[in-house]
């Protein structure tokens, strides 16, 4: 497995170096000058225009370009946005805050999904099967954007359970409920999928032996049975980790919390590439490793599809 | 029901045999209505004995097992009756934490598909293992030295390398001698076989079935194998009870059975298995179809496919006759069967 896994990681260089030329090819081709409305009410002077487009390479053929930010991407100097701050503080100071908060979304996922759908999937047609379907259902229709205003609203101003708006240091505790509403989507399609999984294996002849072999309930659900109806489950957090990085978009701009959501929002806006380019680099890269993860835990929980 | 009861000579404690099953009744309720899979079943079988249960597909043969080893789903599954006395006491009657230590440790069973039946994601040896240490509380190093050793007893090659492979790395009568490692691992005094060998080629079938017979030897286990394959019973049973429609028809020691059948089920079954002198001739063949456990006939279950058929078999259900100590047939027209003529 340690040889799948290198030649795994070998194959994210080429799939790196596409997707990186593509976005910052993309990138500088959206149209409008980023540099002709930096002046406020009046039209920004050519020479300014001209100057910048020169500091910044924008002169330069595309291919030099990418070539620069290959340069600068290894020696870990990214340089400075259109306001001559450093993109690498910029960075440093959102990154680890929306990491953060996808770990959390992804343990809530996890924990909350597994659990609801264990727990339905064993009493089907029951009371708590009812309530978890239910509510996962509401979720499932509702968008991110909705659950938290919602949420924001009811749990932060009507009831002042929490601080409405996160921290700019953004602690584990102010993180919870917008962890909880980055992950209510792929928490409801979790739980499902858990549900189903286990409703399905539940009467599998191996659960049968299980039984037949003498041992308690509490062995045959939470070892023969819940392992094998994981693999769907874990499968599906691993792969949407992609998804939840840009639901943290939104779910950051909601609860004003200072990642790199926010960080990406006002780049767009001003058409700061600078930014852009190794956020959405960024953000390809993390798809990437997830989904390498998931393949390798395939591997780890499904003795069946193990790599040589 | 006026069955009767074929007596056995030995018996376990108190008198009665080792597991004794008495007028089982156990019915499915499905949306299309209830199906009366077993009606009223009776065997019993004693330490070192060999019970062959026989029959086709919906006779019952496989609930009647799966009830006494407590898997049987329910719902849809509902026992209506009857007793199941493993060493004199009523399994039915016992609360589920009781039921559950004699799983395993006094009865176990193996099933038809070992592939489906173990664990995917668990090496064998793990699986063999979980036997000692969940009813023994051995650790786990012991318990994996325990399953060596009995991958070693079902003639595994190479069990110490092999124990910690998973089940899709074995072939099909490998796994099946797992599963049977894993069934015998406490020393049960009862194990129940559910068509152990239908899954396997001719040739592992014969090991498999050699296999089980030398460890009923070496432990004196009683024996309950369950099989459509008269073939596979001939060799290993010491009586056979023929099931068909959820009740037995046909109780019988394999020697009176192959001789002379008193049931025109076992007959016709009997008759169907191709022989050598009668290469060239058209295979006999039971007529008709199995009986749906929706919509059984009135009478005798068999009546629509019997060739000794009469007005009595479409009203009258047949009781269990006695022929003689142990034989009994369920036919109205068990002499007219023995002696042979009709048809």
């Amino acid at each position: 497995m340690g040889r799948y896994a290198i030649r795994r990681l070998l194959q994210l260089i080429p799939v790196l170096l596409g997707t990186t030329f593509l976005i910052n090819y993309m990138v500088w081709q959206l149209p409008g000058d980023p540099f002709a409305a930096r002046c406020g009410q009046r039209p920004c002077p050519d020479a300014y225009i001209n100057a910048m487009r020169a500091e910044f390479g924008l002169d330069q053929p595309i291919i030099v370009q990418y070539w620069h930010f290959l340069k600068n991407l290894l020696t870990g100097d990214l340089g400075v946005n259109f306001n001559n701050v450093s993109v690498a503080s910029q960075l440093a100071d959102s990154w680890p805050i929306t990491v953060r908060l996808g770990l959390m979304a992804v343990a809530i996922e996890a924990v909350i999904g597994i659990t609801a759908g264990v727990l339905s999937g064993l009493k089907r047609g029951g009371f708590i099967d009812n309530v978890i379907t239910i509510s996962s259902l509401v979720l499932l229709s509702l968008p991110v954007f909705v659950t938290g205003f919602l949420l924001q609203w009811l749990l932060g101003v009507q009831l002042e359970w929490v601080k409405p708006t996160v921290s700019p240091e953004a602690p584990f505790s102010e993180l919870i409920i917008p962890a909880f509403v980055l992950a209510s989507l792929n928490l409801a399609f979790t739980a499902r999928l858990t549900r189903t999984s286990i409703i399905e294996n539940r009467r599998s002849d191996y659960v049968r032996t299980a039984i037949a072999k003498g041992m308690t309930n509490r062995r045959v659900v939470g070892v023969h049975l819940l392992r094998n109806s994981l693999i769907p489950a874990l499968t599906f957090i691993g792969t949407e980790v992609g998804s939840l990085m840009s639901g943290a978009i939104i779910t950051e701009g909601i609860f004003n919390i200072n990642g790199i959501g926010g960080l990406l929002w006002r780049a767009v806006n001003d058409h700061d590439f600078t930014i852009v380019v190794p956020i959405a680099s960024l953000l390809v890269l993390v798809y990437l490793l997830a989904n390498l993860l998931v393949d390798l835990l395939y591997g780890v929980l499904d003795p069946r599809i193990r790599y040589e | 029901m006026t069955e009767v009861l074929p007596e056995t000579k030995s018996g376990g404690t108190g008198g009665g045999a080792l597991l004794e099953v008495e007028n089982l009744q156990v019915e499915f309720h499905t949306r299309a209505g209830v199906a009366k899979a077993v009606n009223g079943v009776t065997y019993s079988v004693n330490a070192g004995e060999t019970l062959a249960v026989l029959g086709e597909s919906g006779s019952g043969k496989s609930v009647t097992a799966q009830t006494i080893m407590g898997i049987l789903d329910i719902p849809p599954g509902k026992i209506v009756g009857g007793e199941i006395r493993f060493r004199g006491t009523d399994l039915l009657k016992l609360p589920e934490d009781e039921r559950r230590k004699v799983r395993g440790e006094g009865i176990a069973m193996i099933f038809q598909d070992a592939l489906s039946a173990l664990n995917p994601v668990f090496p064998v040896g793990w699986q063999i293992a979980e036997m000692f240490r969940m009813h023994r509380g051995m650790s786990r190093a012991d318990a994996k030295k325990k399953a060596v050793e009995l991958m070693d007893r079902v003639r595994i090659p190479a069990a110490k390398d092999r124990v910690s492979d998973y089940p899709h790395q074995f072939s099909g009568g490998m796994r099946q001698r797992i599963m049977i490692a894993m069934s015998i691992a406490l020393d049960p005094e009862v194990l129940i076989a559910d068509e152990p060998t239908t899954a396997l080629d001719v040739t592992v079938q014969a090991q498999i079935m050699e296999l089980l017979a030398e460890l009923q030897r070496e432990s004196n286990m009683g024996l309950i194998l369950i099989t459509h394959d008269l073939g596979v019973v001939a060799d290993v049973a010491d009586k056979i009870a023929v099931m068909y429609g959820g009740r037995i028809v046909e109780n019988a020691s394999v020697h009176d059975l192959y001789r002379n059948p008193a049931h025109p089920y076992t007959k016709g079954l009997l008759e169907s298995i191709p022989r050598v002198d009668l290469k060239g001739q058209e295979l006999y063949a039971i007529k008709g179809m199995p009986p749906n456990l929706l919509d059984m006939p009135t009478g005798c279950a068999f009546n629509p496919r019997c060739p000794y058929r009469q007005e009595k078999c479409v009203t009258d259900v047949p009781p269990l006759h006695t022929i003689s100590g142990t034989r009994g047939s369920a036919c109205h027209f068990w002499r007219e069967v023995l002696d042979g003529d009709a048809q």
